[in-house]
């Protein structure tokens, strides 16, 4: 049987798992991710999400989402944050860093959240948004031009652009105009879309029925797909040919700023030598007292194992693949770990605003993200836990779930690049 | 391993990751993507077998969609039984049953192979067969070699052998590379390793891949019976072709539900073979310098396997040597589909990855373990490509 050996393994290719090895690898050790499959990133709007809507009054958008964040040790200390926070402003800017380096610099709104335009014609708030979606004063815009394509399933620029106006957060004097374009290709995804719009033809084609719409002041809107490559800027084109600013807006799956954000940070860890292999799944360790030695994995069909140092399990929740459930009972499926559920584990409601329990299950840590029993002892001290494996956050209500997949990555790399060669 | 066909189904939770990644989808709008033809239509082919998409003969059956799927779902094989249906219901072209039995095409060349290669590189002939079969005129065949592998290997006796192999070598070594083939058996030589080679069935994943269930099945009874009998007798299976690895140790189980428990716990790509030698401690490490730069392509036959990539690691024990990983992705080409009139654009633009990989990298020469994979790598970039096992018997200076 092939055992494979390396100082961090970390289990699972999602933004925590990314992240956490473009820490490690920087303290010189040897850095592997390995997966089943490719994260929820390429699923998520792109942004980071750090704290959304305010602890008191849910219903108002969080006006400064850090400050909101250190009030969790008194509201809700089993919260992921509280694990993290002497690393959160760190990890916030050593992603941008990293995101500025490969020309797609991520923005803040200093401090405070975005307010970005939604498919739905809504607004979402999040932290920290690529350039071609961090989008400022849309309301001092003269005319909002949206844009979508009839090949195109899955956007519907009418509807963004009547529940845009029904939301009255817009001026009475904003014009906003639907452009809907004819594409020479007869049936579009947005990843073929993308591909088209790095080619020649498909900003020509795109340009020449927008052009006569844009007047001076024009905002330009379009669904998530402006290009799939990181060195093609597929809005500076278009924005440059417009003559007008270009903008995406976060729509449902797959859009593209998450997998240009996966790209990136891809190419990172080539470029830092971390090995990155997908299509192994995990299904088990070898555990000696608190200690894991080994983990085994499954690829077409066949076992091998991998021996590290350190284990990062970034697995994700039950989106990831990380958690498991059956009817009354959800485990952590690699380690066995106890996953922390709770009494009720769904609302009533589908989309209720308390959220459903089972979004908070997941594993305890203590602050150096080593899983807990439920005694609070460290069960595996060689093994840190990132991202949606964490029990106690409610990522959908909350809006934070890319935000702890950032400090928990980077925390669980740091930590891991200071164990003892 | 086997997995029930529904709850495979319903382990697809729609996330459309299959669809974001499958690099056919990207540069075409011809092709309904993995999704769609994969779990969606799989669910109405439950009742309704007919109930395939026209577009299916667009998926390359690269594998993408099944490795980057964080369900499991093993969409590319739902996708081989799908045209599978679509052809045994609608026939598949002349073309395609020619392309799809590579093993018959390989052994009738074999009757004068430079006449061949002779013709396979003449214009006007090409230009006919494009007219008149839909193969793309401007992708090169690869060509003949004058003698098969299996013509010229010679077993070497081993007194105490350190391990006993049966080497699959598969159609492209045998009839096209043989200096592979016979890399490898230096190699296992010169490591105390005893290797032996039979006369098999191709692997039939051309078959497949054509939708030509009922052959390729036919191989894999033959293939597996055959490799049973040796596993038996202590020898562990090596290939050097990802493809046909893919092929004996999940696909006729998966495809053709064939048991292939001894085969797929015995089965190694040659490195997978050679690093576990080395974790014993029993390779020699004795290379010679090799002042030289690769840029090494990972075929998608070997990422789908999940296990890395083994080779890189052996090829890291060579002094000098520098191998760049290219990252590039699927080199478009995915065996016989490259070849079709229809499809030769989107192979084509899909290997402009690659083009741009050794732009950014800069690498002057390339290395990839697919025989197939080497020939559209060197169609792209004009690059020369060699197969890493060259690379280690040049360092052992054999
Ligand atoms: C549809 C959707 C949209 C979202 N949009 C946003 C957004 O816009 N902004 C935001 O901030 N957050 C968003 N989120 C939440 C956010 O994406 C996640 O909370 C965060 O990315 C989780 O990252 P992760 O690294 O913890 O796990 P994941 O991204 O879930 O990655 C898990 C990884 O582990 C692997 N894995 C699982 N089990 C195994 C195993 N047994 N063996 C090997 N590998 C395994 C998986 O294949 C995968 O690579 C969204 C989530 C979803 C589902
Ligand atoms: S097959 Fe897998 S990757 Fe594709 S939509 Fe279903 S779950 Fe997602
Ligand atoms: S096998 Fe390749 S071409 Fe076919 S659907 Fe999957 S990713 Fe696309």
């Amino acid at each position: 049987m092939m055992n494979k050996k390396t100082d961090v393994l970390i289990i699972g290719a999602g933004l925590s798992g990314l992240l956490a090895a473009a820490k490690a690898v920087e303290s010189g050790k040897g850095v592997t991710v390995a997966a089943k499959g490719m994260g929820s990133l390429s699923l998520s709007s792109g942004c980071i999400d750090l704290w959304g809507y305010d602890i008191d009054d849910p219903q108002r958008v969080c006006q400064n989402p850090l400050a909101q964040i250190a009030r969790l040790n008194e509201v809700n200390p089993e919260h992921p944050y509280t694990k993290v926070a002497d690393v959160l402003e760190e990890s916030l800017r050593y992603f941008q860093g990293l995101t500025e380096r490969y020309g797609c610099p991520y923005r803040d709104n200093g401090g405070a959240n975005w307010l970005l335009p939604t498919a739905l014609g809504t607004f979402r708030p999040s932290f920290l948004a690529p350039p071609s979606m961090a989008l400022r004063d849309l309301d001092k815009a003269k005319r909002i031009v949206i844009v979508g394509y009839e090949e195109l399933k899955d956007f519907y620029p009418e509807v963004m652009a009547s529940n845009l106006a029904r939301n009255g957060n817009l001026p009475e004097s904003v014009k906003l105009t639907v452009v809907k374009l004819r594409s020479a290709w007869k049936k579009l995804y947005a990843t073929t879309l993308a591909h088209r719009l790095e080619q020649a033809e498909g900003i020509r084609e795109a340009v020449e029925q927008i052009k006569a719409h844009i007047v001076d002041g024009t905002v330009v809107l379009f669904p998530p797909v402006l290009g799939e490559r990181l060195d093609i800027d597929v809005t500076g084109q278009l924005a440059k040919a417009l003559g007008a600013p270009v903008y995406e807006v976060a729509n449902i799956p797959p859009a593209l700023p998450g997998q240009r954000l996966q790209q990136l940070l891809l190419k990172h860890l080539r470029n830092a030598g971390v090995d990155v292999i997908i299509g192994c799944t995990f299904t088990g360790a070898k555990v000696e007292g608190n200690r894991c030695l080994q983990v085994t994995a499954e690829g077409a069909g066949k076992t091998f194992t991998f021996s590290a140092k350190t284990y990062i399990l970034a697995t994700g929740a039950f989106v990831g693949g990380g958690l498991d459930s059956r009817i009354g009972e959800a485990r952590e499926v690699i380690f066995n770990l106890p996953v922390r559920t709770a009494e009720k584990w769904a609302s009533g409601e589908f989309l209720s605003m308390n959220g459903h329990g089972f979004n908070r299950f997941g594993i305890a840590v203590n602050d150096r993200l080593q899983p807990l029993d439920r005694e609070g002892r460290v069960c595996l001290e060689n093994v840190r836990i990132t991202g949606a494996n964490l029990a106690g956050a409610n990522g959908p209500i909350e809006k934070c779930g890319n935000g702890i997949a950032v400090a928990s990555g980077y925390k669980a790399g740091k930590l891991a690049g200071e164990v003892a060669q | 391993m086997s997995q029930d066909r529904h709850l495979i189904l319903d382990n697809c939770i729609k996330c459309n990751i299959c669809v974001a990644n499958c690099p056919v989808v990207k540069v075409t709008d011809q092709y309904a993507g993995p999704k769609q033809n994969g779990p969606d239509l799989e669910r109405f082919r439950l009742d309704e077998p007919a109930a395939v998409h026209p577009s299916i003969g667009y998926c390359s059956n690269c594998k993408t969609c099944d490795f980057v799927c964080p369900s499991g779902v093993n969409v590319a094989t739902m996708n081989c039984k799908a045209k599978g249906e679509y052809v045994a219901l609608n026939g598949a072209p002349l073309r395609d049953q020619v392309l799809g039995r590579v093993e018959l095409i390989c052994k009738a060349a074999q009757i004068a192979p430079s006449i061949v290669n002779w013709a396979a590189g003449v214009g006007p002939f090409r230009a006919m067969g494009e007219a008149l079969f839909g193969v793309a005129a401007q992708m090169p065949f690869p060509r003949f070699a004058t003698k098969t592998f299996l013509q010229q290997f010679k077993p070497k006796k081993i007194a105490h052998p350190k391990g006993k192999v049966l080497y699959y070598p598969g159609c492209y070594v045998n009839y096209y590379t043989p200096e592979v083939g016979l890399a490898l058996a230096k190699v296992f030589a010169h490591n105390g390793i005893e290797m032996v080679v039979d006369d098999f069935n191709c692997c039939g994943l051309p078959t497949v891949s054509n939708g030509l269930m009922d052959a390729a099945k036919a191989y894999g009874v033959n293939n597996l019976a055959k490799l049973n009998r040796y596993i038996k007798e202590g020898y562990a299976v090596v290939t050097t072709c990802p493809s046909c690895n893919l092929m004996l140790r999940q696909e006729y189980h998966e495809l053709f539900d064939m048991d292939t428990t001894l085969v797929t716990e015995n089965t190694y790509d040659a490195f997978e073979y050679l690093l576990m030698c080395h974790e014993k401690g029993q390779l020699d490490r004795n290379l010679k310098r090799l002042p030289r730069r690769y840029g090494y392509h990972q075929p998608c036959h070997l990422r789908a396997v999940g296990y890395g990539v083994p080779s890189l690691e052996i090829l890291r024990l060579i002094p000098e040597l520098q191998v760049t990983a290219l990252d590039a992705g699927c080199c478009g080409l995915s065996g016989s589909y490259g070849f079709k009139k229809e499809k030769y654009p989107i192979a084509r633009e899909i290997g402009q990855n690659i083009v741009r990989a050794v732009a950014d990298t800069g690498v002057k020469q390339a290395v990839t373990e697919c025989g197939m994979c080497q020939l559209q790598v060197n169609h792209v970039t004009g690059l020369p490509v060699v197969h890493p096992i060259q690379l280690l018997a040049e360092a052992y200076g054999l």
